[in-house]
């Protein structure tokens, strides 16, 4: 890929062009060259705050597409048809809720959406069917029970994810819940950080297994200690989309008590620097981090803060891997948190009020994961039994399935996502039933992500099997097909994943994946994780692996 | 359609991530760049498609300078203005080019007209959506299969979801062929410059105040100080936000609109058309 890229460089300089002027790289070509920079000059999308009434009453007819843009930053995006339904999605830092919180939201889904709503991958909640004319009514809602839509979608700092058991969990370095909150409170929604040149994605942990995805975001405070003192590295960079990148470190340490200035300074100086504004195809910051390297981006935090950072002594990395399910004994004396999966990721209204009832009675919180699962804290010990019970009961949730609908992600897609090419989460839930029939036990650890697009909400660069919706043309039209990711990771072997099976019909995906999931049980070595396996195999073994042509076994040992 | 539509794909289609860096790559590159390597790359299994907007006419000037054998497919619905039958004209004579020209199935256009009239896309939005996939979305998707890659003239300042387009992306709508938007960073103020510099055909109803070009019943000019939106289906109510003029095939967004709203009802015209 790069050798071809530089010879690209070499014919584009010897061939005759039209010639075209410089462009200087001023607020009025940046306006001029980007519809949503104009949009957000001519009338920031804050200001529709004072407008919940006046929009209400106006007939979708007339509300200005403009508008609909704008209203992005209040967490609200078309769905699809664009006929007036919103997706609305609820920021919750560190996805972290309380039973009033979590009882509001089930209200407002079965007053104003259709009784449900989707854990995402940024911890939040997102409801559907949402109407513009009902928006006074759930804004009032919404900030009666302490939550926000602001700075759900659009050019903003997203929702900053964490560690779910954060400050509850015995393996923790130490508690990050305080610096996310107070993240969340300077930055989240405050106007003079929510016109970036595009999103921005922080996640805040010292969990020690990495489970908050740090490598695949734009900042990641990841918690180490060094000469005793709490703190942490400064991962940049990260972030999936149609250019993935795994985040580098900066090689810094920052303490406790200086946390957010990073960060903070990386806002500033990406924000200020117009030629990330020129073209929204450029503008996330991992491709500044790509133009300046992590030295010079170093170089500029310091510059911006006036002095110098700490150097990092040792990189931190991850123990294992885990999506905090099951019970678990906390740190506080007699309390255990239960980690259940919510597979695919889809809260019933009554789940969510039932959960809500359930908590409250317990003195328990909710935390939502990820991988789009829920888990209850400050169980006391001595009802964990009765609340899985009643979690499987009376929340139709069991923490008795099989692990992978735990650590298995689906994006929204079909039907509300406009970019979505094909089924999603409908297409995990076929594919986990059928490997599980096949398989079973064996496949507990397996995580599969699966997406509808390339826009990779569902992470789907990052799975053990990653699978992305596209379409296939045959002699009868064109098909749902999906493209099927290989030796992608996140942790110790971080890795993007490659698209190895290309356009595998949605009829076959799950006999193609089981022929791979197959020849990984049969021929690793032992405990050998499928992504090493298919590190080892060449694109056209596995190929012929998904097609059913075996011939030679796969050679257990790995070859180097 | 010619015999070179026959050629073997001679390129296994890329993936997503290599797509991502080529848009990386040619991001802030001349649109010659992006079209030399393309021919270079995809000629004969790679076109552009044009509904003879100034857009996709710039480009044709940039792609003959560079491959005068430049592939060029249009659809006629059979609704379109006299003016533009004349621009084909036209644009064959300056190019030496023969424009491959797709029709409707006549099948599908008799059944759909039978059953909903010869004016159905003043009925209700559904059946404009309706005709638009008969006349228009159906033969390109036809054409799309015969190639590896194709070039719109898609530009970022055209509209907020146009904002965000690369200039190398896998069209998953259509098959996993790549899709080429060379101009996606051009103002409408440099396209037109060029256009005159070199002296591009246009098309004549520019010159009446028309913003974009389509069938003769559904365009009309735009008054100064009118938004360009009301030149496309202006009576109409309930449209869903952006199909107006922001989300024709080149984006994917129509057919998705198409899918959500018709679902099967499409499918309905070829039944009864047998």
């Amino acid at each position: 890929m790069s050798h071809e890229i530089e010879q690209g460089q070499s014919q584009a300089s010897s061939a005759a062009r039209t010639s075209r002027p410089e462009r200087p790289v001023t607020w009025d070509e940046v306006r001029k060259r980007n519809f949503v920079e104009r949009i957000k000059h001519e009338r920031f999308p804050y200001e529709l705050e004072q407008d919940w009434q006046r929009l209400a009453a106006t007939p979708y007819e007339a509300i200005p597409e403009e508008d609909m843009l704008r209203l992005q930053w209040f967490g609200l995006y078309h769905d699809k048809p664009k006929v007036g339904f919103m997706m609305m999605r609820i920021k919750l830092p560190n996805g972290l809720l309380s039973p009033a919180k979590l009882r509001a939201i089930g209200e407002i889904s079965r007053t104003f959406g259709r009784s449900y709503g989707e854990i995402t991958t940024r911890q939040d909640i997102q409801l559907h069917w949402i109407r513009i004319s009902d928006l006074p009514q759930i804004m009032d809602r919404l900030r009666a029970a302490g939550l926000s839509t602001k700075g759900g979608c659009g050019d903003v700092l997203r929702n900053i994810t964490g560690c779910p058991v954060a400050g509850v969990s015995r393996e923790e370095l130490f508690d990050t819940t305080p610096v996310v909150l107070e993240a969340h409170r300077l930055f989240s929604g405050n106007p003079h950080y929510s016109n970036l040149p595009r999103k921005h994605k922080w996640s805040i942990s010292a969990c020690p297994y990495h489970c908050n995805a740090p490598e695949i975001h734009d900042v990641a405070l990841v918690g180490t200690v060094q000469d005793g003192a709490p703190g942490f590295a400064v991962w940049v960079g990260g972030g999936l989309s149609t250019v993935p990148r795994i985040a580098k470190s900066l090689g810094v340490f920052v303490p406790m008590a200086e946390a957010l200035d990073v960060p903070r300074a990386i806002l500033e100086i990406w924000s200020s620097d117009l030629k990330y504004r020129m073209s929204r195809a450029k503008a996330r910051f991992k491709f500044m981090v790509d133009d300046y390297g992590p030295e010079q981006i170093r170089e500029k935090i310091e510059h911006h803060l006036g002095r110098k950072l700490s150097d990092l002594k040792t990189n931190p990395r991850p123990i294992g891997r885990t999506d905090h399910m099951g019970v678990h004994p906390q740190k506080q004396p007699g309390k255990v948190y239960i980690g259940v999966p919510v597979f695919p990721g889809i809260l019933e209204a009554d789940q969510m009020l039932a959960l809500a009832d359930l908590a409250e009675e317990l003195g328990a919180d909710i935390r939502l994961t990820r991988e789009q699962n829920l888990i209850l804290a400050h169980v006391p010990q001595e009802r964990a039994d009765e609340a899985r019970a009643r979690l499987r009961d009376q929340a139709r949730l069991d923490g008795q399935v099989n692990p992978i609908r735990g650590h298995s992600i689906g994006c929204t897609g079909e039907p509300h996502c406009n970019f979505s090419v094909g089924e999603t989460k409908h297409k995990l839930v076929e594919v986990v039933d059928h490997l599980e029939q096949q398989f079973g036990s064996a496949i507990a650890d397996l995580r599969l992500y699966l997406d509808g697009c390339p826009h990779a909400c569902g992470q789907h660069w990052v799975g053990d099997i990653g699978i992305q919706g596209t379409t296939l043309s045959t002699p009868q039209g064109k098909t749902e097909a999906y493209d099927v990711l290989l030796r992608g990771g996140l942790g110790l072997s971080a890795a993007i994943g490659k698209a190895v099976l290309r356009r595998i019909p949605s009829s076959e995906l799950k006999y193609v994946l089981e022929r791979l999931v197959r020849a990984w049980l049969d021929n690793r070595a032992p405990n050998e994780p499928i992504q090493s396996f298919f590190n080892r195999l060449t694109d056209e073994r596995i190929q012929e692996i998904a097609r059913g042509q075996n011939g030679s076994a796969v050679a257990p040992q790995a070859s180097g | 359609m010619s015999s070179t539509t026959e050629s073997p794909r001679h390129v296994e289609p890329m993936d997503d991530q290599e797509a991502g860096e080529w848009a990386v790559y040619f991001d802030d590159r001349p649109p010659e760049d992006l079209l030399e390597w393309a021919f270079q790359r995809y000629h004969p299994r790679l076109a552009i498609v044009t509904s003879f907007q100034v857009d996709t006419l710039v480009l044709l000037d940039m792609a003959w300078r560079i491959q005068p054998q430049v592939r060029v497919i249009t659809v006629d619905t059979g609704r379109l203005p006299q003016e533009t039958y004349d621009l084909m004209e036209e644009v064959q004579q300056r190019y030496g080019i023969a424009l491959e020209v797709l029709f409707p199935d006549t099948r599908q256009v008799e059944a759909m007209v039978r059953k909903h009239g010869i004016n159905l896309f003043r009925t209700s939005v559904p059946l404009r959506l309706l005709c638009c996939h008969v006349r228009k979305v159906v033969p390109l998707q036809r054409a799309l299969q015969q190639l590896d890659a194709w070039i719109t003239g898609l530009r970022r300042d055209q509209w907020a979801t146009r904002a965000n387009i690369r200039k190398v992306e896998i069209d998953h709508d259509h098959g996993g062929i790549l899709k080429l938007n060379p101009l996606a960073d051009w103002t409408e103020e440099e396209v037109w410059h060029y256009a005159r510099e070199q002296n591009v055909p246009i098309h004549k109803l520019y010159a009446h105040g028309y913003k974009s070009i389509g069938c003769a019943p559904c365009t009309r000019p735009v008054q100064p100080g009118e938004d360009s939106r009301s030149g496309r289906w202006w009576w109409e109510v309930n449209a869903p936000k952006e199909c107006g003029m922001h989300c024709p095939i080149e984006t994917g967004g129509f057919e998705h609109e198409v899918q959500a709203i018709l679902g099967n009802a499409t499918d309905l015209t070829l039944g009864n058309g047998k």
